[in-house]
Protein backbone atom coordinates (compact mmCIF):
# COMPACT_ATOMS: atom_id res chain seq x y z
CA UNK A 1 0.00 0.00 0.00
CA UNK A 2 2.35 2.32 0.87
CA UNK A 3 4.74 1.65 -1.70
CA UNK A 4 2.33 1.75 -3.80
CA UNK A 5 1.28 5.23 -2.92
CA UNK A 6 5.20 6.08 -3.30
CA UNK A 7 5.41 4.92 -7.02
CA UNK A 8 1.77 7.00 -7.90
CA UNK A 9 3.67 10.06 -6.37
CA UNK A 10 6.68 9.40 -8.58
CA UNK A 11 4.80 9.33 -11.73
CA UNK A 12 2.57 12.22 -10.67
CA UNK A 13 5.87 14.14 -10.27
CA UNK A 14 7.09 13.41 -13.04
CA UNK A 15 4.44 14.46 -15.55
CA UNK A 16 4.87 18.32 -15.25
CA UNK A 17 8.79 17.72 -16.20
CA UNK A 18 7.21 15.64 -19.39
CA UNK A 19 5.12 17.69 -20.31
CA UNK A 20 7.21 20.95 -19.88
CA UNK A 21 9.88 18.77 -22.37
CA UNK A 22 6.91 17.96 -24.70
CA UNK A 23 5.67 21.47 -24.81
CA UNK A 24 9.42 22.60 -25.56
CA UNK A 25 10.24 19.90 -28.28
CA UNK A 26 6.49 20.77 -29.77
CA UNK A 27 7.36 24.64 -29.83
CA UNK A 28 10.20 23.75 -32.29
CA UNK A 29 8.24 21.39 -33.82
CA UNK A 30 5.76 23.35 -34.75
CA UNK A 31 8.00 26.20 -35.49
CA UNK A 32 6.78 28.59 -33.11
CA UNK A 33 10.23 28.97 -31.73
CA UNK A 34 13.28 29.02 -34.14
CA UNK A 35 15.87 26.68 -33.20
CA UNK A 36 18.82 29.24 -32.96
CA UNK A 37 16.73 30.83 -29.78
CA UNK A 38 15.56 27.80 -28.54
CA UNK A 39 17.18 24.74 -29.45
CA UNK A 40 15.42 20.88 -29.53
CA UNK A 41 15.06 19.20 -26.03
CA UNK A 42 17.03 16.27 -27.71
CA UNK A 43 19.81 18.32 -29.29
CA UNK A 44 20.54 20.15 -25.98
CA UNK A 45 20.53 16.32 -23.76
CA UNK A 46 23.04 14.93 -26.62
CA UNK A 47 24.96 18.07 -26.59
CA UNK A 48 25.34 17.86 -22.69
CA UNK A 49 26.11 14.16 -23.06
CA UNK A 50 28.70 14.76 -25.23
CA UNK A 51 30.41 17.87 -23.25
CA UNK A 52 30.50 15.71 -19.92
CA UNK A 53 32.86 13.40 -21.55
CA UNK A 54 34.98 16.48 -22.52
CA UNK A 55 38.13 17.66 -20.52
CA UNK A 56 37.79 21.10 -20.75
CA UNK A 57 33.90 20.91 -19.55
CA UNK A 58 34.93 18.83 -16.78
CA UNK A 59 38.04 21.50 -15.76
CA UNK A 60 34.83 23.97 -15.96
CA UNK A 61 32.85 21.94 -13.40
CA UNK A 62 35.84 21.59 -10.98
CA UNK A 63 36.47 24.95 -10.71
CA UNK A 64 32.54 25.70 -9.91
CA UNK A 65 32.53 22.98 -7.54
CA UNK A 66 35.81 23.86 -5.75
CA UNK A 67 34.42 27.75 -5.71
CA UNK A 68 31.72 26.38 -4.86
CA UNK A 69 33.10 23.99 -1.61
CA UNK A 70 35.83 26.53 -0.80
CA UNK A 71 33.02 29.04 0.12
CA UNK A 72 30.56 27.10 1.62
CA UNK A 73 32.98 25.72 4.36
CA UNK A 74 33.62 28.61 5.63
CA UNK A 75 30.21 29.47 5.63
CA UNK A 76 29.12 26.80 7.42
CA UNK A 77 32.70 26.85 9.99
CA UNK A 78 31.51 30.70 10.51
CA UNK A 79 28.16 30.39 10.77
CA UNK A 80 28.08 27.58 13.24
CA UNK A 81 30.82 28.52 15.38
CA UNK A 82 28.79 32.45 15.56
CA UNK A 83 25.42 30.76 16.13
CA UNK A 84 26.60 28.60 18.97
CA UNK A 85 28.17 31.78 20.27
CA UNK A 86 25.18 34.12 19.99
CA UNK A 87 23.38 31.29 21.71
CA UNK A 88 25.44 30.61 24.32
CA UNK A 89 26.46 33.95 25.71
CA UNK A 90 24.09 37.22 25.99
CA UNK A 91 27.18 39.19 25.42
CA UNK A 92 28.35 38.03 22.61
CA UNK A 93 24.81 37.66 20.98
CA UNK A 94 23.94 41.39 22.17
CA UNK A 95 26.84 42.40 19.26
CA UNK A 96 26.40 39.85 16.95
CA UNK A 97 22.51 40.51 16.34
CA UNK A 98 22.37 43.60 15.75
CA UNK A 99 25.15 43.52 12.94
CA UNK A 100 23.37 40.24 11.68
CA UNK A 101 20.44 42.35 11.14
CA UNK A 102 22.18 44.92 9.48
CA UNK A 103 23.89 42.56 6.79
CA UNK A 104 21.28 39.90 6.72
CA UNK A 105 19.05 41.94 4.12
CA UNK A 106 21.89 42.72 2.17
CA UNK A 107 21.80 41.82 -1.41
CA UNK A 108 25.27 40.27 -1.07
CA UNK A 109 25.71 40.52 -4.75
CA UNK A 110 25.48 43.81 -4.96
CA UNK A 111 28.92 43.84 -2.66
CA UNK A 112 31.10 41.71 -5.41
CA UNK A 113 32.06 44.90 -7.57
CA UNK A 114 34.18 45.74 -3.65
CA UNK A 115 35.11 42.24 -3.28
CA UNK A 116 36.58 42.48 -6.59
CA UNK A 117 38.38 45.29 -6.39
CA UNK A 118 39.82 44.46 -2.96
CA UNK A 119 40.19 40.94 -3.49
CA UNK A 120 41.00 40.15 -7.92
CA UNK A 121 39.35 38.36 -10.23
CA UNK A 122 40.42 34.78 -9.18
CA UNK A 123 39.17 32.28 -7.16
CA UNK A 124 39.32 34.45 -3.35
CA UNK A 125 36.55 37.00 -4.68
CA UNK A 126 34.23 34.65 -6.04
CA UNK A 127 34.87 31.60 -2.63
CA UNK A 128 34.10 35.45 -0.20
CA UNK A 129 31.16 36.15 -1.87
CA UNK A 130 29.70 32.70 -1.70
CA UNK A 131 30.65 32.22 1.74
CA UNK A 132 28.85 35.86 2.59
CA UNK A 133 25.63 35.12 0.80
CA UNK A 134 25.78 31.05 2.35
CA UNK A 135 26.49 32.62 5.98
CA UNK A 136 23.59 34.02 7.03
CA UNK A 137 20.86 31.30 6.96
CA UNK A 138 23.31 28.81 8.41
CA UNK A 139 23.82 31.27 11.06
CA UNK A 140 20.69 31.96 11.86
CA UNK A 141 19.26 28.35 11.71
CA UNK A 142 22.04 27.46 14.05
CA UNK A 143 21.41 30.23 17.02
CA UNK A 144 17.38 29.68 16.57
CA UNK A 145 18.12 26.04 16.86
CA UNK A 146 20.80 26.26 19.59
CA UNK A 147 18.34 28.41 21.62
CA UNK A 148 15.63 26.26 21.23
CA UNK A 149 17.64 23.55 22.94
CA UNK A 150 15.39 22.43 26.02
CA UNK A 151 16.52 24.06 29.38
CA UNK A 152 15.79 20.22 30.76
CA UNK A 153 18.23 18.69 28.73
CA UNK A 154 21.36 21.35 30.29
CA UNK A 155 20.02 20.73 33.50
CA UNK A 156 20.11 17.04 33.30
CA UNK A 157 23.46 17.30 32.06
CA UNK A 158 24.73 19.86 34.65
CA UNK A 159 23.15 17.52 37.18
CA UNK A 160 25.49 14.67 36.29
CA UNK A 161 28.11 16.17 36.22
CA UNK A 162 28.80 17.57 32.71
CA UNK A 163 31.44 20.95 33.23
CA UNK A 164 30.05 23.75 31.61
CA UNK A 165 32.57 24.44 29.18
CA UNK A 166 31.23 20.59 27.66
CA UNK A 167 28.00 21.36 27.64
CA UNK A 168 27.89 23.51 24.17
CA UNK A 169 29.51 20.72 22.39
CA UNK A 170 28.09 17.56 24.34
CA UNK A 171 24.14 18.79 24.74
CA UNK A 172 23.40 22.35 22.67
CA UNK A 173 25.25 21.21 19.29
CA UNK A 174 24.13 17.92 18.87
CA UNK A 175 20.24 19.15 19.83
CA UNK A 176 20.95 21.65 17.20
CA UNK A 177 21.81 19.58 14.49
CA UNK A 178 18.85 19.11 12.42
CA UNK A 179 18.20 22.91 12.59
CA UNK A 180 21.49 23.39 11.56
CA UNK A 181 21.13 20.99 8.58
CA UNK A 182 18.51 23.16 7.33
CA UNK A 183 20.36 25.83 7.50
CA UNK A 184 23.17 24.21 5.68
CA UNK A 185 20.38 23.04 3.01
CA UNK A 186 19.65 26.67 2.06
CA UNK A 187 22.67 27.39 2.21
CA UNK A 188 23.85 25.11 -0.12
CA UNK A 189 21.11 26.57 -2.78
CA UNK A 190 22.30 29.89 -2.53
CA UNK A 191 25.92 28.64 -3.29
CA UNK A 192 25.09 27.14 -5.99
CA UNK A 193 23.34 30.02 -7.44
CA UNK A 194 26.36 32.61 -6.21
CA UNK A 195 28.93 31.20 -7.72
CA UNK A 196 27.13 30.54 -10.71
CA UNK A 197 26.31 33.83 -10.74
CA UNK A 198 29.54 35.30 -9.74
CA UNK A 199 31.16 33.49 -12.45
CA UNK A 200 28.74 34.63 -15.13
CA UNK A 201 29.98 38.82 -13.84
CA UNK A 202 33.73 38.33 -14.22
CA UNK A 203 35.53 34.99 -14.60
CA UNK A 204 37.84 33.40 -16.84
CA UNK A 205 35.90 29.65 -16.74
CA UNK A 206 33.50 28.02 -14.44
CA UNK A 207 30.07 27.05 -15.44
CA UNK A 208 28.55 30.32 -15.45
CA UNK A 209 31.76 31.39 -17.77
CA UNK A 210 30.34 28.90 -20.24
CA UNK A 211 27.12 30.16 -20.23
CA UNK A 212 28.24 34.08 -21.11
CA UNK A 213 30.35 32.75 -23.91
CA UNK A 214 27.21 31.17 -25.34
CA UNK A 215 25.36 34.00 -24.92
CA UNK A 216 27.96 36.22 -26.51
CA UNK A 217 28.35 34.41 -29.48
CA UNK A 218 24.53 33.58 -29.33
CA UNK A 219 25.26 29.72 -29.27
CA UNK A 220 21.78 28.68 -27.64
CA UNK A 221 22.51 25.62 -27.17
CA UNK A 222 25.30 25.69 -25.51
CA UNK A 223 23.62 27.94 -23.12
CA UNK A 224 20.99 25.53 -21.57
CA UNK A 225 23.85 22.30 -21.13
CA UNK A 226 25.01 24.63 -18.27
CA UNK A 227 22.16 25.56 -17.03
CA UNK A 228 21.21 22.44 -16.69
CA UNK A 229 24.63 21.02 -15.34
CA UNK A 230 24.12 23.30 -12.30
CA UNK A 231 20.36 21.73 -11.91
CA UNK A 232 21.84 18.68 -11.60
CA UNK A 233 24.79 19.80 -9.65
CA UNK A 234 22.40 21.57 -7.08
CA UNK A 235 20.32 18.08 -7.55
CA UNK A 236 23.34 15.56 -6.40
CA UNK A 237 24.84 17.71 -3.60
CA UNK A 238 21.23 17.64 -2.44
CA UNK A 239 20.53 14.70 -2.59
CA UNK A 240 24.40 13.88 -0.26
CA UNK A 241 23.29 16.13 2.21
CA UNK A 242 20.24 14.47 3.13
CA UNK A 243 22.72 11.11 3.09
CA UNK A 244 24.69 13.37 5.50
CA UNK A 245 21.40 14.18 7.41
CA UNK A 246 20.17 10.69 7.92
CA UNK A 247 23.28 9.60 9.23
CA UNK A 248 23.80 11.97 11.56
CA UNK A 249 20.44 12.33 12.54
CA UNK A 250 19.75 8.45 12.83
CA UNK A 251 18.80 8.33 16.36
CA UNK A 252 16.70 11.35 15.94
CA UNK A 253 13.32 10.82 15.86
CA UNK A 254 11.93 11.82 12.56
CA UNK A 255 11.87 15.54 12.17
CA UNK B 1 15.89 51.23 33.28
CA UNK B 2 13.50 49.81 31.02
CA UNK B 3 13.27 52.72 28.80
CA UNK B 4 17.30 52.86 28.38
CA UNK B 5 16.95 49.18 27.96
CA UNK B 6 14.04 49.64 24.93
CA UNK B 7 16.25 52.57 23.72
CA UNK B 8 19.50 50.63 23.57
CA UNK B 9 17.69 47.70 21.98
CA UNK B 10 16.41 49.76 19.15
CA UNK B 11 19.29 51.90 18.14
CA UNK B 12 21.02 48.66 18.28
CA UNK B 13 20.85 48.09 14.44
CA UNK B 14 22.15 51.45 13.79
CA UNK B 15 25.10 51.35 16.22
CA UNK B 16 25.92 48.22 14.07
CA UNK B 17 25.84 50.00 10.59
CA UNK B 18 28.36 52.96 12.31
CA UNK B 19 30.14 50.80 13.57
CA UNK B 20 30.53 48.83 10.19
CA UNK B 21 31.04 51.86 8.54
CA UNK B 22 33.31 52.63 10.96
CA UNK B 23 35.82 49.90 10.59
CA UNK B 24 35.53 50.48 6.48
CA UNK B 25 36.75 53.82 6.97
CA UNK B 26 39.48 52.56 9.04
CA UNK B 27 40.56 49.64 6.78
CA UNK B 28 40.52 52.34 3.71
CA UNK B 29 42.91 54.13 5.97
CA UNK B 30 45.34 51.15 6.55
CA UNK B 31 44.95 49.85 2.90
CA UNK B 32 45.21 53.08 0.84
CA UNK B 33 44.50 51.72 -2.72
CA UNK B 34 42.55 53.95 -5.46
CA UNK B 35 39.93 51.48 -5.51
CA UNK B 36 39.02 51.06 -1.70
CA UNK B 37 37.71 54.72 -0.99
CA UNK B 38 36.67 55.30 2.44
CA UNK B 39 33.38 55.26 3.21
CA UNK B 40 32.98 58.69 4.13
CA UNK B 41 34.52 59.50 -0.04
CA UNK B 42 31.51 56.78 -0.57
CA UNK B 43 28.69 58.28 1.49
CA UNK B 44 29.67 62.03 0.07
CA UNK B 45 29.26 60.44 -3.56
CA UNK B 46 25.41 59.82 -2.50
CA UNK B 47 23.76 62.78 -3.08
CA UNK B 48 25.52 63.62 -6.58
CA UNK B 49 23.80 60.21 -8.11
CA UNK B 50 20.69 60.52 -6.18
CA UNK B 51 20.54 64.53 -7.53
CA UNK B 52 21.09 63.14 -10.78
CA UNK B 53 17.89 63.03 -12.28
CA UNK B 54 18.54 59.96 -14.98
CA UNK B 55 20.36 58.03 -12.04
CA UNK B 56 17.09 58.63 -10.11
CA UNK B 57 14.77 57.29 -12.69
CA UNK B 58 16.42 54.28 -13.28
CA UNK B 59 16.50 53.35 -9.56
CA UNK B 60 12.81 54.31 -9.69
CA UNK B 61 12.73 52.11 -12.54
CA UNK B 62 14.44 49.21 -10.28
CA UNK B 63 11.86 49.62 -7.66
CA UNK B 64 9.01 49.40 -9.74
CA UNK B 65 9.98 46.57 -11.84
CA UNK B 66 11.12 44.44 -8.48
CA UNK B 67 7.85 45.79 -6.54
CA UNK B 68 5.74 44.57 -9.41
CA UNK B 69 7.86 41.19 -10.09
CA UNK B 70 7.17 40.46 -6.18
CA UNK B 71 3.38 41.14 -5.95
CA UNK B 72 2.46 38.74 -9.12
CA UNK B 73 4.93 36.25 -7.47
CA UNK B 74 3.43 36.53 -4.07
CA UNK B 75 0.18 36.29 -5.36
CA UNK B 76 1.05 33.42 -7.62
CA UNK B 77 2.77 31.03 -5.00
CA UNK B 78 0.65 31.77 -2.26
CA UNK B 79 -2.14 30.07 -3.09
CA UNK B 80 -0.25 26.90 -5.22
CA UNK B 81 1.57 26.23 -1.77
CA UNK B 82 -1.32 26.63 0.29
CA UNK B 83 -2.81 23.84 -1.98
CA UNK B 84 0.47 21.61 -1.79
CA UNK B 85 0.19 21.62 1.34
CA UNK B 86 -3.67 19.99 1.65
CA UNK B 87 -3.54 17.98 -1.15
CA UNK B 88 -0.80 14.99 -1.46
CA UNK B 89 -1.80 14.93 -4.93
CA UNK B 90 -0.65 18.65 -5.87
CA UNK B 91 1.93 18.01 -3.49
CA UNK B 92 3.71 15.57 -5.59
CA UNK B 93 2.83 16.82 -8.99
CA UNK B 94 4.78 20.08 -8.16
CA UNK B 95 7.50 19.19 -5.79
CA UNK B 96 10.36 17.30 -8.52
CA UNK B 97 9.61 20.44 -10.84
CA UNK B 98 10.22 22.45 -8.11
CA UNK B 99 13.06 20.63 -6.82
CA UNK B 100 14.94 20.84 -9.96
CA UNK B 101 14.37 24.33 -10.49
CA UNK B 102 15.07 25.26 -7.42
CA UNK B 103 19.12 25.30 -7.72
CA UNK B 104 19.23 27.42 -11.12
CA UNK B 105 20.09 30.83 -10.41
CA UNK B 106 17.47 32.74 -11.44
CA UNK B 107 19.07 35.56 -13.23
CA UNK B 108 21.38 33.20 -15.05
CA UNK B 109 18.15 32.65 -17.31
CA UNK B 110 18.65 36.07 -18.12
CA UNK B 111 20.18 35.58 -21.19
CA UNK B 112 17.70 32.96 -22.43
CA UNK B 113 14.84 35.21 -21.62
CA UNK B 114 16.94 38.25 -23.04
CA UNK B 115 16.36 35.83 -26.34
CA UNK B 116 12.80 35.65 -26.49
CA UNK B 117 11.43 39.07 -24.71
CA UNK B 118 13.98 41.29 -25.82
CA UNK B 119 15.94 43.68 -23.35
CA UNK B 120 12.28 45.33 -22.07
CA UNK B 121 11.20 45.17 -18.51
CA UNK B 122 9.09 42.20 -19.38
CA UNK B 123 11.93 40.10 -18.96
CA UNK B 124 13.56 41.45 -15.89
CA UNK B 125 10.48 40.79 -14.17
CA UNK B 126 9.71 37.59 -15.41
CA UNK B 127 13.62 36.68 -13.87
CA UNK B 128 12.59 38.67 -10.82
CA UNK B 129 9.05 36.41 -10.28
CA UNK B 130 10.74 33.60 -11.03
CA UNK B 131 13.47 34.02 -8.04
CA UNK B 132 10.77 35.04 -5.53
CA UNK B 133 8.09 32.81 -6.01
CA UNK B 134 10.42 29.53 -4.88
CA UNK B 135 10.63 30.82 -1.78
CA UNK B 136 6.60 31.84 -1.57
CA UNK B 137 5.50 28.70 -2.44
CA UNK B 138 8.09 26.37 -0.51
CA UNK B 139 6.90 28.22 2.85
CA UNK B 140 3.20 28.36 2.44
CA UNK B 141 3.14 24.91 1.42
CA UNK B 142 5.20 23.62 4.65
CA UNK B 143 2.65 26.04 6.72
CA UNK B 144 -0.26 24.87 5.01
CA UNK B 145 0.96 21.50 5.94
CA UNK B 146 1.77 21.53 9.41
CA UNK B 147 -1.55 22.90 10.18
CA UNK B 148 -3.06 20.57 12.90
CA UNK B 149 -6.15 18.62 10.95
CA UNK B 150 -8.98 19.19 14.10
CA UNK B 151 -9.33 22.81 13.30
CA UNK B 152 -10.21 21.72 9.36
CA UNK B 153 -12.77 19.28 10.45
CA UNK B 154 -14.54 21.31 13.11
CA UNK B 155 -14.64 23.57 10.40
CA UNK B 156 -15.97 20.97 8.00
CA UNK B 157 -18.13 20.24 10.66
CA UNK B 158 -19.13 23.76 11.48
CA UNK B 159 -20.52 23.93 7.42
CA UNK B 160 -17.50 25.46 5.55
CA UNK B 161 -17.15 24.82 2.36
CA UNK B 162 -13.60 23.55 1.47
CA UNK B 163 -12.79 27.16 -0.46
CA UNK B 164 -13.83 28.91 2.98
CA UNK B 165 -12.06 26.53 5.05
CA UNK B 166 -8.87 27.32 2.75
CA UNK B 167 -9.13 30.94 3.43
CA UNK B 168 -10.72 31.17 6.77
CA UNK B 169 -8.32 28.29 8.56
CA UNK B 170 -5.66 27.38 6.53
CA UNK B 171 -4.48 30.38 4.74
CA UNK B 172 -4.65 32.63 9.13
CA UNK B 173 -2.88 29.41 10.62
CA UNK B 174 -0.14 29.11 7.78
CA UNK B 175 0.40 33.34 7.99
CA UNK B 176 3.65 32.90 9.77
CA UNK B 177 5.35 30.37 7.52
CA UNK B 178 4.36 32.38 4.53
CA UNK B 179 5.06 35.96 6.04
CA UNK B 180 8.59 34.01 6.50
CA UNK B 181 9.06 32.76 3.39
CA UNK B 182 7.66 36.45 1.43
CA UNK B 183 10.85 38.05 3.62
CA UNK B 184 13.35 35.67 2.19
CA UNK B 185 11.60 36.28 -1.28
CA UNK B 186 12.31 40.11 -0.60
CA UNK B 187 15.74 39.73 -0.49
CA UNK B 188 15.87 37.76 -3.44
CA UNK B 189 14.03 39.97 -5.14
CA UNK B 190 16.52 42.63 -4.63
CA UNK B 191 19.16 40.37 -5.74
CA UNK B 192 17.77 39.12 -9.03
CA UNK B 193 17.14 42.97 -9.67
CA UNK B 194 20.87 43.71 -9.62
CA UNK B 195 22.03 40.91 -11.16
CA UNK B 196 19.25 41.19 -14.01
CA UNK B 197 20.43 44.74 -14.58
CA UNK B 198 23.56 43.61 -14.45
CA UNK B 199 23.56 41.31 -16.98
CA UNK B 200 21.12 43.21 -19.14
CA UNK B 201 22.77 46.65 -19.36
CA UNK B 202 19.72 49.23 -20.10
CA UNK B 203 18.77 50.61 -17.21
CA UNK B 204 18.32 50.60 -13.05
CA UNK B 205 20.31 50.61 -10.11
CA UNK B 206 22.82 47.65 -10.97
CA UNK B 207 23.22 49.17 -14.56
CA UNK B 208 24.91 52.27 -12.66
CA UNK B 209 26.42 49.92 -10.23
CA UNK B 210 28.48 47.74 -12.49
CA UNK B 211 28.96 50.52 -15.60
CA UNK B 212 30.55 52.84 -12.51
CA UNK B 213 33.05 49.45 -11.77
CA UNK B 214 33.87 48.53 -15.40
CA UNK B 215 34.66 52.56 -15.88
CA UNK B 216 36.39 52.65 -12.42
CA UNK B 217 34.49 55.36 -10.70
CA UNK B 218 34.87 53.83 -7.26
CA UNK B 219 33.11 55.94 -5.85
CA UNK B 220 30.32 55.93 -7.54
CA UNK B 221 30.63 51.82 -6.88
CA UNK B 222 30.83 52.75 -2.91
CA UNK B 223 28.06 54.86 -3.22
CA UNK B 224 25.85 52.70 -5.21
CA UNK B 225 26.72 49.44 -2.87
CA UNK B 226 25.50 52.13 0.60
CA UNK B 227 22.70 52.77 -1.72
CA UNK B 228 21.51 48.79 -2.64
CA UNK B 229 22.01 47.94 0.77
CA UNK B 230 20.19 50.66 2.47
CA UNK B 231 17.40 49.77 0.41
CA UNK B 232 17.74 45.69 1.51
CA UNK B 233 17.87 46.51 4.77
CA UNK B 234 15.02 49.67 5.18
CA UNK B 235 12.73 47.01 2.92
CA UNK B 236 13.45 43.90 5.55
CA UNK B 237 12.62 46.65 8.25
CA UNK B 238 9.58 47.60 6.75
CA UNK B 239 8.19 44.27 6.08
CA UNK B 240 9.23 42.92 9.38
CA UNK B 241 7.25 46.07 11.00
CA UNK B 242 4.47 44.84 8.80
CA UNK B 243 4.79 40.73 9.94
CA UNK B 244 4.64 41.71 13.88
CA UNK B 245 1.87 43.34 13.18
CA UNK B 246 0.10 41.20 10.69
CA UNK B 247 1.11 37.90 13.14
CA UNK B 248 1.33 39.75 16.53
CA UNK B 249 -0.65 36.16 17.88
CA UNK B 250 2.18 34.01 17.38
CA UNK B 251 5.08 34.39 19.47
CA UNK B 252 8.64 33.54 18.03
CA UNK B 253 10.22 31.00 20.67
CA UNK B 254 13.83 32.11 19.97
CA UNK B 255 13.46 35.64 21.22
CA UNK B 256 15.30 34.30 24.98
CA UNK B 257 19.14 33.60 24.56
CA UNK B 258 20.08 30.21 25.71
CA UNK B 259 21.30 30.59 29.78
CA UNK B 260 23.44 28.23 31.15
CA UNK B 261 22.53 29.27 34.70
Amino acid sequence: MNSRAVTTDILLGIVPIALMIALWQALVSFGYAPPALLPPPGLVFTRLAQQLFTTTYQQEIAATLFRLFAGFSIAVLLGVSIGLAAAASPAINAVVRPIVRVLAPLPKVALYPALLLLLGFNHQSKIMLVAADALFPILLSTYYGASMVEQKLIWSAMAAGTPRRQILFKVVLPAAVPSILTGCRIGLVISCIVVFLAEMITSTDGLGHVLVTAARTFQAVDMFVPLITISLLGLILNGLLEGLRNYLLRGFPEV
Amino acid sequence: MTVIRAFVSRSAPLMACLGLLAIWQVAALMLKTDSFPGAWEAIKAIPSILGDQESLINILASIRRMAIGFSVAVLVSIPLGLMMGRSRAVASFFNPLLMITYPVPKAALMPIILLWLGVGDIAKMLVIFLGVSLPVIYHSFQGAKAIEEKMLWSGAAMGLSAAQRMIRIVLPAALPEILTGCRTGLVLALITMVTSEMIARQSGAGNILFNALDMGQYDTVYAMIIIIGAMGIGLDAAFERLRARLVRWSEPGFEIPLSFA
